[in-house]
């Protein structure tokens, strides 16, 4: 499955932040209600001055109440598709683990294989024939029973319908036949031996709904509610850009989730969503890509919010276009010549000074960068050692540029032709680390003498698959089987047609990277599998292709007095959105009724206390003000007298 | 050959070439050259608007802080360091409280807001001034040429100019700035693009009072073609009332280039007010209660452009004695 996330979210314009306006409102009730009490009676202001800020505490326990078997997620990111067929986008993605199941899951402790849709599975001794037992206490949410007939119609339509392989084609390219001899044997025949068989990423979909879909590049699988499914939770409701409702599954064959609903909201201002927290609107807010330092350190000292903060399983790159082409070799795009030489893509990667970055922009919120997949994936982490490093060296950077043909002539850097080495970087317009490491490297490739352009779109899409771009920001996230990540990078991955939307990443095509690919694909023993997906990692530090800036943290946050327990992924500390599988959602628990009301009875006293401060306190300053105006007038009315 | 002053007495609109009022002017500047009668009538109709403008204290005090705020711009690198736009070598810790050596605390970079605020009064007034400029220029050609030449021309020009009058400002800026390059030139091109209309409209009324008047048929008698009726006669005649209307768009400018850069439509590496509020929210200023790092850029917007239009309503009420007098 891949989970594209650098379309980044998109902020519009901010929506009011709800948390004021009741303190808003009160306060100016009360102040009316205080100058006028004043007015009639000395003694009267106490009681209306209390009573709206009662009401607003009584609200807040109503509204927590309700709540009670509801959990709310903030979302800034909205769903592309909701057809499995097409998703890409880690919102959609992490939806769709909740909607249906997946031959096999991942364990939450530590990524290992623990069965799904599927109990067990074996393969052939010459490794080309997988059979996979698939289990019988699984129904789809209209009542008929899912079985191997299902998982067969998937994958085969995946292997047949070219507009069904959009978005987990790269799992069946080497299936050769797919078959169900009986309700709960699926057989799967490949071509050559391939080693993501226990982690394929795709949701298995009921045959009797999906067959009769006739387009499967037009269907979004968002017409007829509830959408059958047989995850955790099914889906009810959806409305582009608002909300997403699912409701549990009682007959889940894990076990029923403890919350009875589920609700992704989309707040597209990242603030609106923690003032949403804040007053306990929302439970959850999973950041874009995360909570800002500034929102993390605010919602610390917030009473019943709990900031969770874990490895991600991002990588941050910077990704430099080495001239993008076609499958057959027709080149397109307008990338930078100069960047088609190694020793300038090492020398703009040398004078990155990453600690800095992750100091400074993310504040600590991240790990330094090495290799191409997190540290968090141990078996796969690999990191260059030794000579091999580019650690931050501006000196030797400017030595590289002068090898490669680019002195200094003035306070630029001039090429052979006479043009000074100027680049672009697309970034994303709605991610502010884009924006703010940007403002970095303009700086120190300033220092080097070469300038920079920083382009940020709100759909930098565009740009990227026509290969109009010299450098861009990129960041993926990376699942516990790195075959997807890897993939991107290949070949096989570059689009028929230039300026076609494709499965490639940077339009990166090497043979011996190929070769690798294929090699680790084809190894069923992990320790040897992880060798060669090292060496590749290796092969693309060298390259400069992909330059891994740093691997941000998830930083989360929810509310305790709603939310009693969350598993994270990896369970001693790890994220809670965009796990691979349906852990958090499904573990959640909700908080009892009493410690939920008693915490939103505290924040509404909070309120109400605050409301008549400041309602005291506007009072005073309109009788003031009045006063003030009266006395000015009488004395000039008195003036005009005389 | 002189412009002939034209007779102001119905529209008392300008004031520049109804300066030889009384006779004794007229005969004191027969023996002068033509070119010193300009310059004193110039000079004499200058030291009246001066005087004019003095008496509106509203002006007075909008064209202070102008002085002042463009002094803070030009100085900007001795008061606070050429290097504060910096992220490098960015002297403080990320989002600080305000403190003696940060009166306005950090931004996120550890930046001080005050160096950022003295900065970015110099992007917001070059904008502000530069598409004041260009909304203006684009105006006044059209509205001089539509209302010089009659016909299906004139009627053209102006359906073009109603279109680009009822679209909304704001959405074409944006949709202008998102189709093209993030810099500030865009941003400039975006508002100057979009606000003309109105200059275009109100010169065009005034082009045709102008163009009605005896003198300019006399001058086509004596075989004045357009060029020369249009720049000679009929610029002169609207320039105050263009003068007028730049300072008032100024402000527009400077609140529309804000609002883009607020939007994330400017280049995010220049700083500017509405960038910087830009920043703050993208930091969560407002959900950590940063109001130090909020506010100051919002107020500078708002005093820069309460500033223009100050001036803008004194200069206009000066050239134009039926606005009343509002002081």
């Amino acid at each position: 499955m891949n989970v594209r996330d650098q379309h980044a979210p998109q902020f519009g314009s901010p929506p009011p932040a709800p948390r004021r306006r009741r303190f808003l409102v009160a306060s100016g009730v009360a102040a009316l209600a205080l100058t006028a009490g004043l007015a009639a009676a000395p003694a009267a202001p106490a009681a209306p001055a209390e009573a709206p800020a009662q009401q607003a505490e009584a609200n807040a326990n109503t509204k927590a109440k309700a709540d009670g078997k509801t959990l709310t997620v903030a979302l800034a990111q909205s769903v592309d598709s909701l057809s499995p067929f097409l998703a890409q986008r880690l919102v959609s993605t992490s939806i769709h683990r909740l909607m249906y199941e997946y031959l096999t899951n991942y364990d939450p402790k530590d990524n290992k294989t623990i069965p799904g849709f599927a109990t067990e599975w074996k393969s052939s001794p010459d490794k080309l024939t997988w059979t996979y037992t698939i289990r019988d206490d699984s129904k789809w949410s209209d009542g008929k029973q899912a079985t191997a007939k299902d998982a067969a119609f998937t994958f085969n339509k995946m292997m047949t319908d070219e507009n069904a392989a959009q978005a987990n084609g790269s799992f069946v390219a080497n299936f050769k036949k797919v078959t169900a001899p009986s309700d709960t044997e699926l057989v799967i025949e490949l071509k050559e031996p391939q080693a993501t068989m226990t982690s394929l990423d795709v949701p298995i979909v009921p045959e009797h709904i999906w067959k009769d879909v006739k387009d499967y590049s037009k269907f979004n699988n968002d017409e007829k509610f509830p959408i059958v499914g047989n995850g955790p939770f099914v889906l009810t409701d959806y409305k582009t850009d608002q909300y997403v409702k699912l409701k549990a599954n009682k007959e889940f064959w894990r076990g029923a989730p403890k919350f009875d609903e589920l609700v992704f909201r989309t707040y597209k201002d990242q603030d609106a969503a923690v003032a949403a927290l804040k007053k306990g609107e929302v439970s959850f807010v999973a950041g874009a890509p995360a909570l800002t330092p500034a929102q993390a350190a605010s919602l610390k000292g917030e009473k019943n919010i709990k900031v969770n903060e874990g490895p991600g399983r991002r990588f941050f790159a910077i990704a430099t276009n080495p001239g993008a082409q076609t499958k057959d070799g027709k080149k397109f795009g307008d990338g930078h010549p100069a960047l088609l030489d190694q020793k300038v893509r090492q020398a703009l990667f040398l004078s990155v000074d990453r600690k800095t970055i992750v100091d400074k922009v993310f504040q600590g919120h991240a790990v330094e960068g090495e290799g191409y997949i997190p540290p968090r994936f141990e078996s796969y982490f690999w990191k260059p050692e030794g000579d091999q490093k580019l650690a931050y060296d501006p000196e030797k950077a400017a030595k590289l540029l002068d090898e490669a043909g680019y002195p200094m002539k003035g306070d630029k850097r001039v090429g052979k032709d006479g043009k000074p080495l100027d680049f672009r970087i697309l970034c994303h317009a709605t991610d502010p680390n884009d924006k703010a490491i940007g403002k970095y490297l303009k700086e120190w490739w300033g220092d080097l003498g070469i300038g920079l352009e920083v382009q940020c779109l709100d759909d930098v899409s565009v740009p990227w698959y026509a290969g109009e771009y010299d450098l861009a920001f990129d960041g993926w996230s990376v699942n516990p089987d790195p075959d997807f990540v890897l993939g991107i990078h290949t070949c096989a991955a570059l689009p028929e047609k230039a300026k076609e939307s494709a499965a490639t990443d940077n339009f990166i095509c090497d043979k011996k990277f190929d070769e690798l690919y294929k090699k680790q694909l084809a190894e069923y023993d992990a320790a040897k599998r992880a060798a060669t997906v090292k060496e590749m990692q290796s092969w693309l530090y060298d390259s400069g292709y992909m330059n891994v800036i740093a691997y941000p943290n998830a930083v989360e946050a929810y509310r305790t007095d709603q939310i009693k327990s969350i598993k994270t992924m990896p369970e001693a500390s790890g994220n809670i959105y965009g796990q691979d599988g349906y852990w958090s959602w499904w573990s959640a628990e909700p908080a009892s009724a009493g410690s939920g009301g008693s915490g939103s009875g505290d924040g509404g006293d909070d309120g109400g206390s605050t409301g008549i401060v400041i309602g005291v306190i506007a009072g005073v300053l309109v009788l003031g003000g009045a006063a003030f105006f009266l006395s000015r007038r009488r004395a000039a009315t008195a003036d005009d007298r005389e | 050959m002189t412009a002939e002053p034209p007779i102001t007495g119905e529209t008392p609109l300008t004031t520049e070439p109804s300066a030889p009022a009384g006779p004794l002017a007229e005969k004191a500047a027969t023996a002068k050259s033509p070119r010193a009668l300009k310059a004193a009538r110039m000079r004499r109709s200058l030291a009246r608007f001066w005087k004019e403008y003095r008496t509106h204290r509203s002006g007075l005090w909008g064209l202070a802080a102008l002085i002042l705020i463009a002094l803070i711009a030009i100085c900007a690198p001795l008061l606070v360091g050429a290097d504060s736009e910096s992220v490098t070598d960015a002297p403080g810790q990320a989002m600080e409280d305000p403190s003696g050596e940060f009166p306005l605390g950090t931004d996120q970079f550890g930046r001080s807001v005050l160096a950022l605020l003295v900065w970015g009064s110099r992007v917001s007034l070059t904008v502000g001034l530069l598409a004041a400029f260009l909304c203006v220029a684009i105006g006044t050609v059209v509205g001089i040429v539509a209302g010089h030449f009659r016909g299906w021309y004139a009627t053209v020009l102006m359906r073009v100019t109603d279109w680009f009058l009822v679209m909304p400002t704001l959405v074409l800026a944006i949709a202008l700035a998102t189709v093209m390059d993030r810099s500030m030139w865009t941003v400039i091109l975006a508002i100057g693009i979009t606000t003309w209309p109105t200059t275009a409209r109100l010169v065009r009324a005034q082009t045709l009072a102008v163009e009605s008047r005896p003198y300019i048929e006399r001058a086509r008698a004596l075989g004045g073609g357009h060029g020369h009726i249009m720049l000679r006669h009929v610029l002169p005649n609207v320039m105050p009332l263009v003068l007028a209307q730049t300072t008032l768009v100024i402000s527009s400018a400077i609140l529309t280039e804000s609002t883009l850069a607020f939007l994330g439509l400017s280049d995010p590496t220049v700083t500017s007010w509405g960038g910087m509020l830009q920043d703050a929210r993208e930091a969560g200023a407002v959900s950590a209660g940063h109001w130090w790092y909020l506010a100051p850029p919002g107020l500078a917007i708002a005093l820069v452009a309460l500033a223009f239009t100050l001036c803008g309503r004194a200069v206009e009420s000066v050239l134009n004695p039926r606005l009343g007098v509002a002081r």
